[in-house]
């Protein structure tokens, strides 16, 4: 599998002479496959224009586009790209849209599909040329043809969101992200209960075990894209319930998992390069007992697993 | 057969048994229908399939008690954990739709979700704040007449006084903490059948009450007599429909039938039933049951393994809970 980042901030892009460096595109990763040749992309945050420009530019020999895209979820900087991804208007382009569902009656098709109406886009989705097809997802794991498996698993975020597990050939790649840890909502004591004790002991083993069962969920992975928006001091003095997790966190996780290599993802927005450069020399060393190696993503970046 | 005594009369068509007790009961049905539904259920043909009732149950909105408590905590900036369990535990229909999205969305869990902090946890407040809300926001079950027949009241005490006495019970026996929640919710879910039936067919539905109040019939006799199936068959189905895990759908099902067997968890039933028992035998508030027998109390207390003294000591615990959680609802209706 070939990845390639496309976009890695969070929240909303962030243009700018702070962020020429790692990019200030939100979150948009391509999965590319060779034999037989698949492409996968996941999110479409504003990065996904610079892909689809790449696809009709770059790779026009190869004919109309064909993508299987998973969203995450549906919050903004994860979908804002989509009305400008250009191959939705280019007859001959087939997408697979994959999603995560909600409780409500609204579909992935309608969600995504809400901000190309009068109000937000001057082109409604039914106007595009391309053939989509959208599945709803929840937790589960499938095959997408060609002996690519996937797996879903719901994380921890403000709104249902997906991390997803893809194996090819004895090779995974996880994303997990938008995420935060599980914590217990419960701990602190409400003042007005007698059953706090209960409810904060049950709290804690269900936000444990939660923990635990996400990091099964990308154990071994050979490549691992983690949410590390915050640092753990900005996470504690704020940030708590944002649906965001911290580069201590995610270095700490990826190492109990025996994670191979960790791609630290969805910047703040306000992060810099200046700073991102600080962080990669503290984090980012040689780990000589052996634990992943760790890189912050950064736009344009390639990778082979 | 089904009775030994036919009666058609302007009210609907009565089957009596051999000692004269009403054994069926069906309003409104004229001559016609009477070999149709004899043929039905001789067959075991009836189903539930009355479009009024799937309706209602894929769109069931909240209680109104709770509703404005919701809107208040919901509507905070900083909701509060502890509040928002609370005000969902106090809801046996939001509670229900928790454990839906819970179990719907999260289907590759290897252990279904069965308590409230755990589903809280796990989607995050967010969502269940926003699943709540939605809830809301549909007319209360209560409001705008529409619990018509039972009291809303009286039936939200009792749901809650079941709950509250099933986990006492479960305690008692020795449940682990960590699963005497689940206790609490089958207890506050055991009755939701009956929501439908009263608010689709009130008229009908008063028809049933009243035969528990004038006959000897059990309440979900009644129902069967005028529906042809009972409010157990109606909170099964939810149960299905909404995906809960299997032991509140059983007990949603079998809570008045003891002599379902298989792969029914039997005690975990049997406490809710024994539960159910004492809220009637306490009127602690009121589902429409009529007085629960002797007989079958004796038997759930010692399939349960509770003698009626140690039950007894729990009375005014469970009517002070119920107390608190009124206590805690007034606060939002009033302020």
């Amino acid at each position: 599998m070939d990845i390639r980042f496309w976009g890695v901030r969070g929240s909303i892009p962030s243009p700018g002479k702070n962020t020429v460096k790692y990019g200030g595109n939100t979150a948009c990763v391509e999965l590319r496959f060779r034999d037989p040749q698949r492409i996968i992309i996941i999110d479409a945050g504003s990065g996904i224009r610079e892909l689809g420009d790449h696809l009709l530019i770059h790779e026009r020999d190869r004919g109309p586009v064909e993508a299987d895209l998973f969203f995450t979820h549906t919050h903004i900087d994860h979908i804002i790209g989509f009305p400008f991804f250009a191959p939705l208007y280019i007859r001959g382009t087939k997408l697979r849209i994959y999603g995560p569902a909600t409780y409500d009656e609204d579909s992935l098709e309608k969600v995504i599909g809400s901000q190309m109406s009068y109000h937000y886009f001057p082109v409604r989705l039914v106007e595009a040329a391309a053939e989509m097809v959208y599945h709803d997802l929840k937790e589960g794991h499938f095959e997408l043809g060609d002996g690519i498996e996937v797996t879903a698993r719901y994380l921890n975020h403000p709104l249902l969101c997906l991390g997803y597990r893809f194996e090819h050939q004895g090779r995974i790649v996880c994303t997990v992200y938008d995420t935060e840890p599980f914590r217990n909502l419960f701990a602190e004591a409400s003042g007005s209960s007698g059953s706090d004790d209960r409810t904060a002991d049950e709290g804690q083993i269900v936000a444990d075990r939660e923990n635990s069962r996400l990091e099964e969920f990308f154990a071994g992975a050979d490549l691992l894209i983690y949410d590390a928006q915050y640092l753990q001091k900005e996470y504690e003095s704020s940030r708590l319930g944002w649906g965001h997790s911290t580069v201590e966190y995610a270095i700490a996780a990826a190492r109990r998992a025996c994670v191979k290599r960790l791609i630290l993802f969805h910047h703040d927005p306000g992060r810099t390069d200046a700073e991102m450069d600080a962080l990669t020399s503290v984090y980012c060393r040689s780990d000589p007992s052996g634990g992943p190696e760790i890189l912050f993503a950064r736009e344009g970046m390639q990778i082979e697993v | 057969m089904i009775g030994d005594r036919t009666v058609l009369s302007e009210k609907g068509l009565t089957f009596y048994d051999k000692s004269d007790r009403v054994a069926l009961f069906f309003v409104g049905n004229t001559e016609k229908r009477k070999n149709a539904i004899v043929m039905d259920i001789a067959l075991g043909c009836v189903s539930m399939t009355d479009k009024l009732i799937l309706g209602f149950i894929s769109r069931m909105p909240g209680f109104s008690p709770t509703v404005t408590k919701v809107f208040e905590v919901c509507n905070r900036p900083e909701t509060s954990s502890h509040d928002l369990n609370k005000v969902i535990s106090l809801d046996p229909v939001l509670t229900g739709r928790v454990m839906k999205l819970v179990n719907s969305a999260y289907y590759s869990l290897g252990k279904e979700v069965t308590s409230l902090i755990h589903a809280i946890i796990l989607l995050g407040l967010n969502t269940v704040k926003n699943l709540a809300l939605s809830t809301a926001v549909l007319e209360s079950i209560g409001g705008m007449n529409s619990f018509r027949s039972l009291s809303m009241d009286d039936f939200w005490v009792h749901s809650l006084g079941v709950g509250v006495l099933a986990r006492s019970f479960a305690r008692q026996t020795g449940i682990p903490v960590t699963e005497q929640e689940e206790y609490f919710v089958a207890g506050l879910l055991h009755d939701l059948g009956k929501i439908p039936l009263n608010h689709c067919y009130p008229e009908k539905y008063n028809g049933a009450l009243e035969a528990v109040a004038t006959s000897r019939v059990s309440l979900h006799e009644a129902e069967k007599m005028v529906f042809g199936f009972d409010h157990c068959a109606v909170g099964g189905l939810i149960a299905e429909k909404w995906r809960l895990h299997r032991n509140f759908s059983d007990v949603c099902r079998y809570h008045h039938d003891l002599e379902r067997g298989g792969s029914v968890n039997r005690h975990f039933v049997n406490i809710v039933s024994l539960a159910n028992c004492y809220a009637n035998h306490w009127n602690i508030g009121s589902a429409g049951d009529a007085p629960p027998k002797a007989a079958v109390m004796e038997h759930l207390q010692k399939m349960v393994g509770l003698d009626p003294a140690r039950i007894a000591a729990i009375r005014e615990n469970v009517l002070e809970d119920i107390e608190n959680a009124r206590i805690f609802l007034q606060v939002a209706t009033e302020g």
